[in-house]
C-alpha cells in the first residue's frame, strides 16, 4: 500500500472493516465524507498519519490510548499531539470507563458511549447508585407483594389463584415507568436485573413459562413471571439465643476473661 | 467427639446423674471402648461406684457393652444419644399433645427411667394423676393402658432387647454378659395384661405416721404380687419422635410458603407414609391421589379435583417437596424428604447469615448458594451492591467459613495474578460448622444457668426452709397471722430478687430449648445427606 493515496487508504482500511463486520457501503461512503472533511480541518496538510487514526477511530466504536499506540507504531509525544489536536476541533471525545476509572477511552464526537463503558442506567457520573437502586427493588416488592395479596383473598381455585399472583417482568416494568421515580429510561433488562436481586433477598420465586412470540413482553417464545413468597422458617433458634450472634464467641470459655458467666451480652439479654 | 460436645455431654450427665456418673461418662467418651477395671483404675474411683454408675448409665441406653475375644467385657459410652437428653422436654411436649396428659405422663415416666416394665409404668401414671385430679377421682388402669397401646402401637414406645431364650443341651457356663436380641415383629407386641385397679393418692398423713412399718407393708405386698410381663422392658423410641419433628418441620415450610390446605394435604400424605416408610429413606413410598383423597381429615370438604390441582401446585413449586412419581391413580406423588431437609438447612443457614451480618450479605450468600460459583465482579453484578461494600462483606462471610474460595490457575505455576477465585457455598461443611457453634452455646447457656442459680443459692435456701416452715404449720393448723409473720421473713427485695432469678433460669431454659431445634435441623440434615454419599 506504499505510494498510495491517503484517501485509498482509508477506502481500503473502510472496506477491510465493511469486510468484518459486513456495513452498509453507503453509510461508509457517507463516513468517507466525513473524514475527508474532517481532515481539511484537521490541518492543511493531512498526513498519513492522521488518516490512520481517523480511519481506527471509525473501525471501532471506541479505542483506548495505547491500543492506538500499538497500531498505527507511532511514539507517544506525537499520539498525544494528535489527540489534542483531533479533540480541539470536536472530532473526538474523550470517555472515563466505569470498570478502570484511570484509562481513558476515546471515540468519534457523534457517538453515543456503550453501556459498558459508562455502566449503564445504574451509573451516574461513576458513581453506583445504591440508594437508586434500593429505592427500585422496593417498589418492585411491594407491587409483587400486593398482587400475591390479592390473588390469596379472592379465594378461587388454587390454580386461578397462583397464575394470578405471578406478575411478567413486562408489568412491572410498566408500573416502575408509570410510577415515575427513574430520571433515566429504563429498559425491561434493567427491571430483570432489580427482579434477580429480590430473587437473591429471598423474597420472590421466578418461573419461565412459555408463551407465543406476539405477545407482551415475551422474549424468543418466552416469559418470566416472578411472585412474592414467605421464607420456609422462622429466624431460628440459634440466633435467638446470644451467643448466636455473638462477635467474640471463639474468645469465650469458662474461667477466661470472656466467659458465660460474666457475659455482657448474656446480662443485658436476660434484662430485656 | 468433638471438644464442644464433650463439655455439653458433662454438663448434661451431672445435672440429670451427679459427680460420679459424669466422671465415668465423660471418661468413658473421651477413651472409647474400655473394660471395667480399667475404667476404675484410670478414674480412680472404687469398683463398687462404677459399676454402680455404669448400671445407671446402660439403665438410660448412653452406654453399651459388648463381649470381646477372650471374654472381655467392654463399654462404650453413647456421645450422641447423651446429647438427646436436651430434646427431653420436647418428647413430652409431642406426646402431650397427641396422646394429653396420660400420654405425657408415660413418656415422662419412661424417660426418666430409662427403661421400664408396662404394668409398672401404669401403676405409677395412675397414681400421679390421681394426685393431679379432684377428691374422691382416681384414674383407672385401662384408661393409662389404653393410652400405653396406641403409643405402642403408633410406634412411640419399644420394647427393649432382651436375653435370648436359647435352648442348650449341655450346661454351658453362662456368658461374662448377655447378648440382647429383639425381634422386629415384637418390638410393638404389647404383652396380654389385664390390669385391674385405680390409682391411689398418697395420703401425706400417711407418711409421717409409721414410717417404717408402711415402708415393710408396701415391699411385703410387692413380693406377693408376681409381676404379670416380668422381663419385658420398655423404653422410649426416639426415632420415632424425630420423625414426628421432621414431619412437623415439612407442614409447617409448606404452610409458610404455600396456604393452609397444601400444608394439610402433606401432613396427611406424611401420616400415611409414618409406618411404612423407613425414618432414614431419602422418599416415601408413592401415594396415589386417590388415597390420599380418602385419607384426608373429615373437616376437610375439598373436592376431588381441587385436590389434584393442590398436589400439581405443590408438584410445580420450586421448593421440590412433593414430586411426581406416576399417572396410574390418578397420580402417584412421593414426598422428597432429603430435599426437604436440605432445602431446611439452607434455609437455617441463611437465616443466621442474615441475622449475624446484615440482610446485603444473605443476599451475597443467597446469590453464591444459587450460582455455586462466581468470582468477585460477577458478584458486584448481580447483587447490584457496590464493589467496596461486596468485597467487604464477602471477605467477612469467608473468614467466618460460610463461603470458601476454589482456585482455578491458568498456567501451572499457580501465579495469583493468572489464577481464577472463585466463591462457594458447601452446605455440608458450614451445617457442621454451624452445629458445632450450636453445641458450645448450649453449653454456655447451661453454664449461665448454673452460675445464675449458684450465685442466688444462698436465698434460693432461705426461701425453700421458709416454705417448709409454712407448709408444716399449715399442717398442724397454724393460724393466719403466724403464717404471715413468717412469710414475711421473706423482704420485698429479696422476692424481687427470687422473681427475677426465676425469670431469668426460665428464659436460659427455653433458649436451650430453641437452640435444640437447630440443631436438630442440621443432624437430620447431616445424617441424611452422609446416607446418600
Amino acid at each position: 500500500m506504499k505510494g498510495s493515496d491517503n484517501q485509498e487508504k482509508l477506502v481500503y482500511q473502510i472496506i477491510e472493516d465493511a469486510g468484518n463486520k459486513g456495513g452498509d457501503w453507503r453509510l461508509k461512503l457517507w463516513y468517507l465524507h466525513i473524514v475527508t472533511y474532517a481532515l481539511n480541518q484537521v490541518c492543511h496538510h493531512p498526513t498519513p498519519r492522521h488518516t490512520f487514526f481517523i480511519g481506527c477511530f471509525l473501525c471501532s466504536r471506541r479505542i483506548w490510548s495505547r491500543d492506538i499506540r500499538y497500531k498505527s507504531n507511532l511514539p507517544l509525544t506525537e499520539i498525544n499531539k494528535i489527540l489534542k489536536n483531533l479533540e480541539s476541533k470536536k472530532l473526538i471525545k474523550a470517555v472515563k470507563s466505569v470498570a478502570a476509572s484511570k484509562k481513558k477511552v476515546y471515540m468519534l464526537y457523534n457517538l453515543q458511549p456503550d453501556r459498558s463503558v459508562t455502566g449503564g442506567a445504574w451509573y451516574s457520573d461513576q458513581d453506583f447508585e445504591s440508594e437508586f437502586v434500593e429505592v427500585l427493588n422496593q417498589q418492585c416488592f411491594k407491587f409483587l407483594q400486593t398482587k400475591a395479596d390479592t390473588a390469596r383473598e379472592s379465594k378461587q381455585n388454587p390454580m386461578i389463584q397462583r397464575n394470578s399472583s405471578f406478575a411478567s417482568s413486562h408489568e412491572v416494568w410498566k408500573y416502575i415507568c408509570e410510577l415515575g421515580i427513574s430520571k433515566v429510561e429504563l429498559s425491561m433488562e434493567d427491571i430483570e436485573t432489580i427482579l434477580n436481586t429480590l430473587i437473591y433477598d429471598g423474597k420472590v420465586e421466578m418461573t419461565i413459562i412459555a408463551a407465543k412470540e406476539g405477545t407482551v413482553g415475551s422474549v424468543d417464545g418466552h416469559m418470566k413471571l416472578y411472585k412474592a413468597v414467605n421464607p420456609i422458617i422462622s429466624p431460628t433458634g440459634l440466633v435467638r439465643a446470644p451467643c448466636g450472634l455473638c462477635p467474640v464467641f471463639d474468645d469465650c470459655h469458662e474461667g477466661g476473661e470472656i466467659s458465660p458467666s460474666n457475659c455482657v451480652y448474656m446480662m443485658e439479654w436476660l434484662e430485656f | 467427639m468433638t471438644q464442644a460436645e464433650i463439655k455439653l455431654c458433662s454438663l448434661l450427665l451431672q445435672e440429670h446423674f451427679g459427680e460420679i456418673v459424669e466422671k465415668i461418662g465423660v471418661h468413658l467418651i473421651r477413651t472409647g471402648c474400655q473394660p471395667l477395671r480399667v475404667i476404675a483404675h484410670d478414674t480412680e474411683t472404687s469398683l463398687d461406684q462404677v459399676k454402680k454408675a455404669l448400671c445407671v448409665l446402660i439403665q438410660h441406653n448412653l452406654v453399651i457393652y459388648q463381649v470381646h475375644k477372650r471374654g472381655v467385657v467392654e463399654y462404650e459410652a453413647q456421645c450422641s444419644r447423651m446429647l438427646r437428653m436436651l430434646r427431653y422436654p420436647r418428647y413430652i411436649y409431642t406426646a402431650k399433645t397427641l396422646y394429653n396428659d396420660t400420654g405425657e405422663l408415660i413418656v415422662e415416666e419412661l424417660l426418666l427411667n430409662g427403661k421400664m416394665t408396662m404394668s409398672a409404668v401404669v401403676k405409677k401414671v395412675a397414681d400421679r394423676l390421681t394426685e393431679t385430679m379432684e377428691d374422691g377421682k382416681t384414674m383407672d388402669y385401662t384408661e393409662v393402658s389404653n393410652t400405653f397401646v396406641r403409643l405402642a402401637d403408633t410406634h412411640f414406645v419399644q420394647r427393649c432387647p432382651i436375653v435370648s431364650a436359647t435352648e442348650t443341651a449341655e450346661p454351658t457356663p453362662p456368658p461374662p454378659a448377655p447378648t440382647l436380641v429383639i425381634n422386629e415383629k415384637d418390638m410393638y407386641l404389647v404383652p396380654k395384661l389385664s390390669l385391674i385397679g385405680k390409682g391411689k393418692r398418697r395420703r401425706s398423713s400417711d407418711e409421717d405416721a409409721a414410717g417404717e412399718p408402711k415402708a415393710k407393708r408396701a415391699k411385703h405386698i410387692e413380693s406377693k404380687e408376681p409381676i404379670p410381663d416380668d422381663g419385658i422392658y420398655w423404653q422410649a423410641n426416639l426415632d420415632r419422635f424425630h420423625q414426628h419433628f421432621r414431619d412437623q418441620a415439612i407442614v409447617s415450610a409448606v404452610a409458610n410458603r404455600m396456604d393452609q390446605t397444601s400444608s394439610e394435604i402433606v401432613r396427611t400424605m406424611l401420616r400415611m407414609s409414618e409406618i411404612t416408610t423407613p425414618s432414614c429413606a431419602p422418599f416415601t413410598h408413592p401415594l396415589s391421589s386417590n388415597e390420599i383423597f380418602r385419607s384426608l381429615p373429615v373437616g376437610y370438604n375439598v373436592s376431588k379435583q381441587v385436590l389434584d390441582q393442590y398436589l400439581t401446585l405443590l408438584a410445580d413449586d420450586p421448593l421440590e417437596f412433593v414430586g411426581k412419581s406416576g399417572d396410574s391413580g390418578g397420580g402417584m406423588y412421593v414426598i422428597n424428604l432429603h430435599k426437604a431437609l436440605a432445602s431446611l438447612a439452607t434455609a437455617t443457614l441463611e437465616s443466621v447469615v442474615q441475622e449475624r451480618f446484615g440482610s446485603r450479605c444473605a443476599r451475597i450468600f443467597r446469590l453464591v448458594l444459587q450460582k455455586k460459583h462466581l468470582e468477585q465482579k460477577q458478584v458486584e453484578d448481580f447483587a447490584m451492591i457496590p464493589a467496596k461494600e461486596a468485597k467487604d462483606m464477602l471477605y467477612k462471610m469467608l473468614s467466618e467459613n460460610f463461603i470458601s474460595l476454589q482456585e482455578i490457575p491458568k498456567t501451572p505455576d499457580h501465579a495469583p495474578s493468572r489464577t481464577f477465585y472463585l466463591y462457594t457455598v458447601t452446605v455440608l461443611s458450614a451445617a457442621r460448622m454451624l452445629l458445632h457453634r450450636c453445641y458450645k452455646s448450649i453449653a454456655n447457656l447451661i453454664e449461665r444457668r448454673q452460675f445464675e442459680t449458684k450465685e442466688n443459692k444462698r436465698l434460693l435456701d432461705k426461701s425453700q426452709r421458709i416454705e417448709a416452715i409454712i407448709a408444716s404449720m399449715q399442717a398442724t393448723g397454724a393460724e393466719e397471722t403466724q403464717l404471715q409473720e413468717i412469710e414475711e421473713m421473706i423482704t420485698a427485695p429479696e422476692r424481687q430478687q427470687l422473681e427475677t432469678l426465676k425469670r431469668n433460669v426460665n428464659k436460659l431454659d427455653a433458649s436451650e430449648i430453641q437452640v435444640d431445634e437447630t440443631i436438630f435441623l442440621l443432624e437430620s440434615y447431616i445424617e441424611s445427606t452422609m446416607k446418600r454419599l
